[in-house]
């Protein structure tokens, strides 16, 4: 669906693609989390990267980009680069070599130490916010200094999700972009791109919940939530419309 | 030597079967008995002979003894002439280390005794000779490491031990050089093992066991009855090739004498106002404990157990020490404290939920209570055996029952237990996540070629039928083979190399690894529940219970009642509840099922009561329950009730429940006949479909899941459903239109199903699905709870675990790990072979069902609809609601009610 003249969500995928600057914008890949879990004892198979590189391609057949944004947390380890991380690293940067994209990686607060590999794969890295086009890129994680009068700011960081109850009683939880306004600047939040993370349900949490403190500047209630999954992406409404519909009907019993 | 299961029939005499042992342990016997017991009297001679041999005989009647004794014989005769090596002889395994210690001491006097025996004979000799006693020794999870270095350097000759130490001590490269020379195995209480997966693990353990070994150990059984017996005596003994091990199957569990009834403490369970059956209850709980020295009271649930406690000392003023509660979430001191207090005999009752079932001897105990249906024949003669502590005395056993459905379901079932009609068991068959640990223990302990290790496999019985497929999906599995070769070191925990078809170990990581992680039983999470606003501390609940709720139920927690909101983790949000009744009661992860014999029975019950009422005419049937008594009961039906085990009162609520039934709704269901209603309840303004399906809860669970997916894609709607041992009940959305052509197109979709296709895609978003995968997951070494010496919380290991399912599905939709959760569900929490022959038989018309439409809810929907209403704790809000469903259908037939009154 077109967000808005500049800005496509192409159908089912947690990716922006904005027009101006011909950029896919994607957030929080956590590469390596499997050898993370791993070695918690967790040994659950490999499936993030290859989810992570069908989603790029796709979108990249689809829009024609020339280069992608990586809105933060590129990364799972928060202390180092791990052999399994650099390994994932590579083989994601190759590909987008290889479709032509060139990228640019706004750091979050799980990719420490990536500077160093800067030259090696030739990355153009900001810390936590850039200018880019007449947009804002930040990652989330702390408060925002606005240069300039960006047309938008776009963030990561929260995994946003909402859940949905349906009427025989099985919830389900779709992951979803978030699209409001934080200081009068429209704000779009990106969708958690790794296959396993976790996901706060906005309709559900309380604003304590949140984990971006940049939501604390934004009447989060009147956000739309744009969800994605089976295929789609499709506008559900406010977050407070979605509460309103609140928890299932009672069941007769 | 030809294979066989035999029922042994006819015991020895007592002649011959002292004959049989050795002159000192016979000296010893002789000495300390009077004669020999039933089992004994068979036992002592087969095992002398080295035949496998299962033993199925109550407590009390010397089992221990009769599965050991000719066993310590062949020992004392190595003793004796000094060939009693130090090396483990025999061993022992029970479910429960409680019992271990049992039978250390039971065991070790008669070791003294003997030898004591041996000295006085021998004199001076015993030291020329060099007669060693025979030597005992416990080992399980408490053992301190002292003590094993002890045990490694002088092992016992007779083994001590439980399943999961067992499996540990095998693998363990020092430990195994001792065991090389077994002679014996004895399982006790068999029946807690065969009919799950820790069983299955031991009976792998015991192959592994005694491929090392290298020739037949003998196997001794020793349990409670289990019907069939010779399935049991297949998990004992195991195959050899496609056919089982020879073993000769004693059942001596019918000798003990029973007094059983079904109580009904009010003439009325409809009208009698709640607080006066609660004191008619505890009046004749009152009347058997003061008969008896020592009652042992069953209450199903914890939260009951510490109910009934409490109101025995405040309305029967039973003092502290004349009474004690025992239940699972007590601690391991106070429980051990009270089975001591018993043994001593120094308390009047004790009241249990269902933790004294199993076999430690807890002395002697008069008169069992059971509060509310044990729901099988099997429990109910097992708790009932507790009465009564040598087998010559008559055990007592009453059960108090707490509604209608109740009184017919524990007459129905007491019956059976007087004509020994058991329920069956079953074995679980062929589950890979047990597989998958005795592999990597395999493969640690040496190189396997596969098809060898494929056959050491199968010749434990729950893995006889097991596929060739079903081993390498494994095996590749646990190679690794699901990550790119590059992550294989860490996820890989054996080694195999297709081309010569070797098994191995990989790394030095797995053993520690295996031996940390090995084991069946799952960690449980408490789910701390937070009130939502405040995030204030409420309480917990388990993991299973919390897998029920959904976002809007109701239930109640330390006496108040509160919404279910969300989860997050392991905790769990809720607010306070306007409402005034539950929507979903707190018991029901604890609530035994229904079993599918005796729901069976219950229907033949019903059937063959309905009839004999046939012969009143309508306007004599609701004179006769205006005011029932037990003279007002007809003829041919008074006879039926008459054969039954069941009191006066019982009698007449019986008479009047099945009277009102045949009034209102001129039908009353049975297992042959599905009476399908279509209600509407005014009270909740809502519309029911009601199945009256009498076959258990497991096969309800399986069918309500097939009629509703069915109705649901019919309808295009979400259905809910409840779930009940007599039915269940389906609900459509308001406006839909139910008649006559919407259930008989419904069970035409039912019939024509794909019932395993159906049920795969209705259960994979399901809690249920999520907590049984994690389950199987983690003893599959998917998930490690210990791993590199940091143990993993239960909540990350619940993590994520929706986008883990996810992930395997799409490597492989038959990945092992799936696979293994979906039988475990449809096999072990439904039932969905059962419930294929049901759909069977309703294809064939042996099974038939009838569509009827009623204004409000027929007697026998009340008890099916209320389960979804309220719980045991809120007895008042719950018979509330009865009395009013009640009030409805009086008025229909025309009888007046007579409210009020007790």
């Amino acid at each position: 669906m077109m967000l808005d003249e500049d800005i496509y969500l192409p159908d089912g995928l947690p990716v922006a693609y904005i027009k101006s600057i011909n950029t896919l914008v994607v957030s929080d890949l956590h590469l390596g989390y499997e050898g993370m879990m791993a070695k918690r004892g967790m040994l659950i198979p490999k499936v993030n990267l290859r989810s992570i590189e069908d989603i790029i391609t796709k979108s990249a057949e689809e829009t024609g980009a020339k280069s992608i944004i990586v809105n933060g947390d590129i990364k799972n380890e928060f202390s180092n680069v791990e052999t399994e991380e650099f390994n994932e690293m590579l083989d994601l940067i190759r590909m987008a070599e290889r479709l032509g994209l060139r990228m640019t990686l706004i750091k979050g607060n799980h990719d420490n130490f990536v500077d160093r590999y800067r030259e090696a794969f030739h990355l153009e890295i900001h810390s936590q916010s850039a200018n880019i086009g007449e947009y804002m890129f930040i990652h989330g994680e702390r408060r925002p200094v606005i240069r300039g009068r960006p047309r938008m700011m776009i963030m990561g960081h929260e995994h946003p999700a909402i859940s949905i109850t349906n009427e025989a009683g099985v919830r389900e939880r779709l992951r979803c972009f978030l699209f409001g306004s934080y200081k009068g600047i429209p704000l779009l939040v990106l969708p958690a791109m790794n296959y396993f993370a976790g996901s706060t349900d906005i309709n559900m949490a309380d604003r304590d919940e949140l984990l971006s403190p940049v939501l604390e500047g934004v009447n989060v209630d009147a956000m739309h939530a744009i969800a994605i999954g089976y295929g789609s992406t499709i506008d559900f409404g406010t977050i407070s419309d979605l509460r309103r519909a609140g928890p299932r009907a009672m069941a007769g019993l | 030597m030809f294979c066989i299961i035999e029922r042994v029939e006819s015991p020895f005499s007592d002649e011959e079967s002292l004959a049989v042992l050795n002159r000192y342990v016979r000296e010893w016997f002789v000495g300390n008995f009077d004669e020999l017991t039933p089992p004994q009297r068979y036992a002592f001679k087969l095992i002398a002979e080295r035949r496998n041999t299962l033993i199925a005989s109550p407590t009390g009647t010397g089992k221990t003894m009769s599965g050991f004794l000719s066993i310590l014989s062949t020992l004392f005769d190595k003793a004796v002439n000094g060939t009693l090596k130090e090396r483990v002889y025999c061993i022992y395994v029970s479910p429960l280390r409680s019992l271990n210690n049992d039978v250390y001491k039971n065991l070790t006097e008669p070791l003294e005794g003997i030898y004591q025996i041996i000295k006085e004979d021998k004199g001076v000799d015993i030291l020329k000779d060099n007669i060693r006693n025979v030597t005992i020794a416990v080992r399980t999870g408490d053992t301190t490491q002292k003590e094993r270095r002890r045990m490694l350097a002088k092992p016992p000759n007779i083994l001590v031990t439980t399943p999961e130490s067992l499996a540990i001590l095998i693998s363990s490269s020092k430990f195994v050089e001792n065991m090389r020379g077994v002679e014996y195995v004895v399982i006790d209480e068999i029946h807690e093992l065969a009919n799950n997966k820790r069983g299955t693990h031991l009976s792998l353990s015991i192959e592994r066991l005694q491929s090392i070994v290298g020739r037949d150990i003998v196997r001794i059984g020793l349990g409670a009855t289990l019907h069939p017996m010779e399935e049991a005596a297949r998990f004992l003994v195991g195959m050899d090739g496609d056919e089982p091990r020879s073993c000769a199957v004693v059942d001596t569990s019918l000798i003990k004498s029973m007094e059983v009834s079904a109580i009904s403490p009010v003439k009325d369970m409809i009208y009698t106002p709640e607080q006066r059956i609660e004191a008619a209850m505890y009046k004749e709980i009152g009347r058997i404990v003061k008969m008896s020295k020592t009652t042992l009271i069953f209450t199903n649930t914890r939260s009951g157990t510490e109910r009934v406690v409490f109101n025995m000392k405040r309305r029967l003023k039973y003092k502290p020490e004349d009474i004690a509660a025992h239940h699972s979430s007590l601690s391991r001191e106070s429980r051990l404290e009270v089975e001591g207090l018993l043994k001593q005999g120094a308390l009047r009752c004790v009241v249990s939920s269902t933790s004294l079932e199993l076999g430690v001897d807890i002395g002697t105990i008069d008169n069992v209570i059971q509060l509310g249906s044990p729901k099988s024949v099997t429990r109910a003669l097992q708790r009932i055996g507790r009465a009564g502590h040598t087998y010559q005395a008559v055990a007592k056993g009453e059960m108090i029952v707490l509604n209608r459905d109740d009184l017919v379901e524990c007459t129905v079932m007491l019956d059976a237990a007087m004509k020994k009609h058991l329920d069956s068991f079953s074995v679980s068959k062929n589950a890979l996540d047990v597989l998958a640990q005795h592999i990597v223990g395999m493969a640690i302990d040496r190189k396997w070629e596969v098809d060898e290790m494929y056959n050491v496999i199968r010749h434990a019985y729950p893995y006889a039928t097991l596929s060739k497929e079903d081993f390498m999906a494994m095996i590749d599995y646990l190679a690794g083979n699901y990550v790119g070769l590059e992550s294989r070191r860490v996820y890989g925990k054996i080694w195999y190399d297709k081309e010569t078809g070797i098994i191995g170990r990989r790394g030095m990581a797995i053993r520690p690894i295996y031996m940390l992680n090995l084991g069946t039983i799952p960690d449980e999470v408490a789910i701390n529940v937070l009130e939502l606003k405040t995030k204030r501390w409420i309480g917990n609940i388990e993991e299973e219970f919390l897998s029920r709720l959904e976002k809007g139920d109701i239930f109640s927690l330390g006496g108040k009642l509160y919404m279910f909101s969300y989860t997050a983790g392991s905790k769990c949000y809720v607010s306070e509840a306007k409402s005034s009744a539950p929507t979903i009661p707190p018991w029901f992860s604890e609530q035994l099922p229904l079993s599918f014999e005796l729901a069976e029975r219950i229907g033949e019950f019903r059937a063959a009561f309905a009839e004999s009422l046939m012969e009143m005419d309508e306007g004599e049937a609701r004179r006769l329950i205006s005011q029932p008594s037990i003279k007002s009961i007809p003829k041919s039906a008074k006879a039926i009730l008459d054969a039954l085990p069941v009191n006066e009162y019982g009698r007449i609520a019986i008479f009047r429940y099945f009277t009102e039934q045949l009034l209102f709704a001129g039908e009353v269901p049975n297992n042959r006949y599905i009476l399908i209603e279509y209600t509407r309840d005014k009270m909740a303004d809502t519309n029911y479909i009601i199945f009256h399906s009498l076959f258990g809860r497991r096969v309800n669970d399986t069918l309500s899941r097939v009629v509703a997916i069915s109705l649901g894609a019919m309808l295009g709607q979400d259905i809910s459903i409840t779930i009940n041992d007599n039915g269940f009940v389906v609900n459509t959305e308001e406006e839909t239109e139910i008649n006559e052509d919407t259930i008989s197109t419904l069970m035409k979709r039912v019939v024509a199903a794909d019932i395993d296709v159906l049920l795969k895609g209705n259960i994979r978003n399901t809690e249920i699905m999520r907590r049984r995968f994690r389950h199987v997951a983690t003893r599959s070494f998917m998930i490690l709870k210990n791993y590199m010496g940091r143990k993993m919380s239960v909540n990350r290991q619940q993590m994520n675990s929706r986008f883990l399912l996810k992930a395997l599905e799409e490597i492989d939709p038959n990945f092992p790990i799936l696979k293994e959760t979906y039988r475990e569900i449809f096999e072990e929490v439904m039932d969905i072979g059962r419930t294929r022959d049901l759909i069977g038989r309703i294809e064939r018309g042996e099974v038939r069902y009838k569509f009827i439409e009623t204004r409000s809810p027929s007697p026998f929907a009340h008890t099916i609809l209320t389960f979804g209403h309220a719980d045991v704790v809120l007895m008042k809000e719950r018979n509330d609601y009865l009395r009013y469903l009640h009030g409805l259908v009086l008025k229909r037939i025309g009888v007046k009610g007579r409210k009020g009154r007790g």
